[in-house]
């Protein structure tokens, strides 16, 4: 319908101009002429707005994008990158555009170092655990690294970066990403090859990623790759032919950690007795002494006291003495038996002579003096 | 209808828009461009940006990439100054440097990276053979503070690899190299195994006895310690009923008034603490106060 509205529109114009004595079958030819010129210049239009169309482009979220503008990419350092979203650029060959699939936190893992093995065989835990200690290492196929000490041993590495300048990273190198693989695979050989087999397992493993991530940050900074290092995560394990060598070397040290821990368990155990047992020993002879000396001391006053009573009539005193306190003595005996000498040695006839038997140890006591009372 | 300023505007535009696309060309911030006269290379350029020739078939223009190549090469075996098989492995990162150089010797076959590659992989098994037969083992693997080579020996295949690229006007420079993969052949590493093995056992035994022996000396250690506690202890108490016995003696004087006297208190006192709970006497009638029933024992009555 537009086409048709236009040439209507556009009538008065031509004839305007010089043609206008024709005869109407020219004039019918003109008019054919001019429909298709207008035909073709709506054609031109169209296609200068389906070019100027072609410039708009999405970007995924996975990924970002740069435009190079006459071959020289836009923008410098993060600047270049377009985030997700509708972008427009002018077409080609004034504008290109490069997609670039990448997010925020790049991720590669070191492909040197470990046993063939799968991730799906890891989750599912039926890789091999332990393998005969004849069974050799292929090196096409299984990854290790040696050690400083000569060594076999298994590692990996998952290092984790951002680009800090995506116009090098993705203008200097054809791929990057592999680059750095490689650059950590070397890192993680040359680690381990100023690493003991111990400390890369166990004494310093710590000191083993540090060394690994430090070498990683040196050769990407050297090779100029616009690259940032965040993390470097390393994981090790002796091989698999080894295991059990490897967890007795483990029980080993864990026994040796537990001896000493009972040692000095018992070493305080008997350091705190042997204090508990000095300080009691100090406390008697400390009790001893005040005893001896309050005694003393009391009995002299008591002798004091007595003294001149007995230098009245000493005989006296040592009866009444006596027999006061045999008294008191008798008072507090349990039992008390009285025998006279006549019934064995007076009578002086065998028949007659009594036995005494007395049951030592009575316990509980509370039976026997019932017995022995009447 | 020819004066139509439109259609003159657009007659223009089209023909510059031929005029450009026959004599200017873009060069990309990631290639390097050769520019054949006649099929002979006559110039280079590696300034992204427009760029002015001669229409097909006076001038034609060929592209390569100019980034940053990463070559892995295959895993070969090496021979060490100390007579041990290593195998190794490398990468590099090589880039076309003189596209003009590079053009005649690669731009004739389809993958003129891959053809370069080709003869690099050739190139870095010979620096790596050559390299590797000039250090010992010890010197690829041992602590940082001894006489770990690693980063030289890279260093040395790169300077081989460099100046044999160079020396071949291959038109590429390598730009850096590392070793990928440090391997034995298979059937060393059974030997290595059986080494690590009997490692494994020292260490275990080592821990075992270390661990029983210092254990040992921390008990026996510990005793000596408590003895000497209790010793200084037993010394101190010694001490000290000995000052409580010097006190005690300066009451002696008092009892030296009457020996008879005191005597016979102090066996009152002991005899009476002696008999204190759940004792069991027997007497006979002689005994105080039982003499008593026998009628015998006072003068009181005899008299």
């Amino acid at each position: 319908m537009s086409e048709h509205d236009h040439p209507l529109e556009s009538m008065p114009e031509p004839a305007l101009g010089p043609e206008r004595p024709f005869d109407t079958g020219s004039e019918a030819l003109t008019e054919a002429l001019r429909s298709s010129f207008w035909i073709v210049k709506i054609v031109m239009f169209l296609l200068l707005i389906v070019f100027l169309a072609s410039g708009f482009f999405t970007v995924e979220p996975q990924e970002q994008a740069m435009i190079i503008r006459l071959g020289r990419p836009v923008g410098v350092g993060q600047k270049a990158l377009l985030g997700p979203g509708l972008h427009w650029s002018f077409p080609y060959p004034i504008d290109e555009y490069v997609k670039v699939p990448i997010s925020a936190i790049q991720r590669v893992s070191s492909s040197v170092g470990w046993y063939a093995t799968t991730p799906e065989q890891e989750l599912a835990g039926t890789e091999e655990a332990s393998l005969p200690i004849t069974y050799p290492l292929n090196p096409l196929q299984d990854g290790y690294v040696l050690t400083a000490d000569r060594n076999i041993v298994h590692t990996r590495a998952t290092l984790t970066y951002h680009i800090s300048d995506p116009v090098t990273y993705v203008f200097n190198f054809v791929n990057a990403s592999n680059t750095v693989q490689n650059t950590l695979d070397n890192a993680l050989i040359y680690a381990a090859s100023t690493f003991n087999v111990d400390d890369i397992l166990t004494r310093d493993v710590a000191g083993f990623k540090e060394a690994v991530r430090k070498r990683v940050i040196e050769m990407v900074t050297q090779q100029n790759l616009g690259i940032e290092v965040e993390e470097c995560l390393v994981q090790s394990r002796p091989p698999r032919q080894l295991r059990d060598p490897f967890d007795s070397v483990l029980k080993a040290t864990l026994t040796r950690q537990k001896l000493l821990e009972d040692a000095h368990s018992y070493e305080a155990q008997v350091a705190s007795r042997a204090g508990a047992d000095a300080r009691s020993a100090v406390n008697f002879a400390e009790s001893d002494r005040s005893r001896l000396v309050n005694e003393t001391k009391s009995q002299s006053e008591r002798f004091n006291d007595l003294l001149p009573k007995f230098q009245l009539n000493p005989w006296l005193f040592a009866q009444q003495r006596l027999t006061e306190t045999l008294g008191r003595v008798l008072t507090n005996a349990q039992d008390k038996i009285f025998l006279t000498e006549a019934a064995g040695g007076a009578g002086g006839t065998a028949g007659n002579q009594k036995e005494l038997r007395v049951l030592l140890n009575r316990e509980p006591p509370k039976q026997n003096r019932e017995e022995t009372k009447p | 209808m020819k004066r139509n300023p439109l259609i003159l505007a657009i007659g223009i535009l089209l023909i510059l828009i031929v005029g450009l696309l026959l004599f200017v060309f873009q060069v990309r911030k990631s290639e390097v461009v050769v520019v054949t006269t006649f099929g002979k290379p006559t110039r280079d350029l590696s300034e992204p940006g427009p760029h002015l020739k001669w229409p097909w078939p006076i001038e034609s223009v060929h592209r390569f990439d100019q980034r940053v190549q990463n070559f892995e090469d295959r895993l070969t075996e090496g021979l060490t100054q100390d007579s041990f098989n290593v195998l190794a492995s490398v990468f590099v990162g090589w880039k076309i440097t003189d596209p003009k150089a590079f053009f005649p010797k690669f731009a004739g076959t389809a993958e003129p990276i891959a053809e370069a590659e080709k003869v690099m992989d050739r190139m870095l098994s010979n620096a790596k053979s050559a390299v590797i037969g000039k250090h010992t083992l010890f010197e690829f693997l041992s602590p940082s503070t001894g006489e770990n080579k690693f980063v030289d020996i890279e260093k040395e295949i790169l300077t081989v690899m460099q100046s044999q690229v160079r020396a071949n006007n291959y038109g590429l420079e390598v730009e850096f190299l590392g070793i990928k993969k440090l391997g034995l052949p298979q059937s060393v590493t059974t030997s290595v195994f059986e080494r690590m093995q009997a490692e494994r056992k020292r260490l275990a035994n080592q821990s075992q006895y270390e661990g029983e022996a210092e254990a040992q000396t921390i008990r026996a250690e510990a005793e000596r310690k408590a003895a000497v506690v209790l010793a200084d202890a037993g010394a101190r108490a010694t001490e000290i009923r000995g000052k409580g016995e010097a006190e005690a003696a300066k009451f002696l004087s008092v009892f030296q008034q009457n020996p008879e006297l005191a005597n016979f208190i102090f066996r009152l006192s002991a005899l009476e603490d002696s008999l204190k709970d759940r004792s069991t006497l027997i007497f006979d009638q002689h005994t105080p106060p039982f003499d008593l029933f026998s009628g015998v024992s006072t003068n009181l009555l005899k008299k």
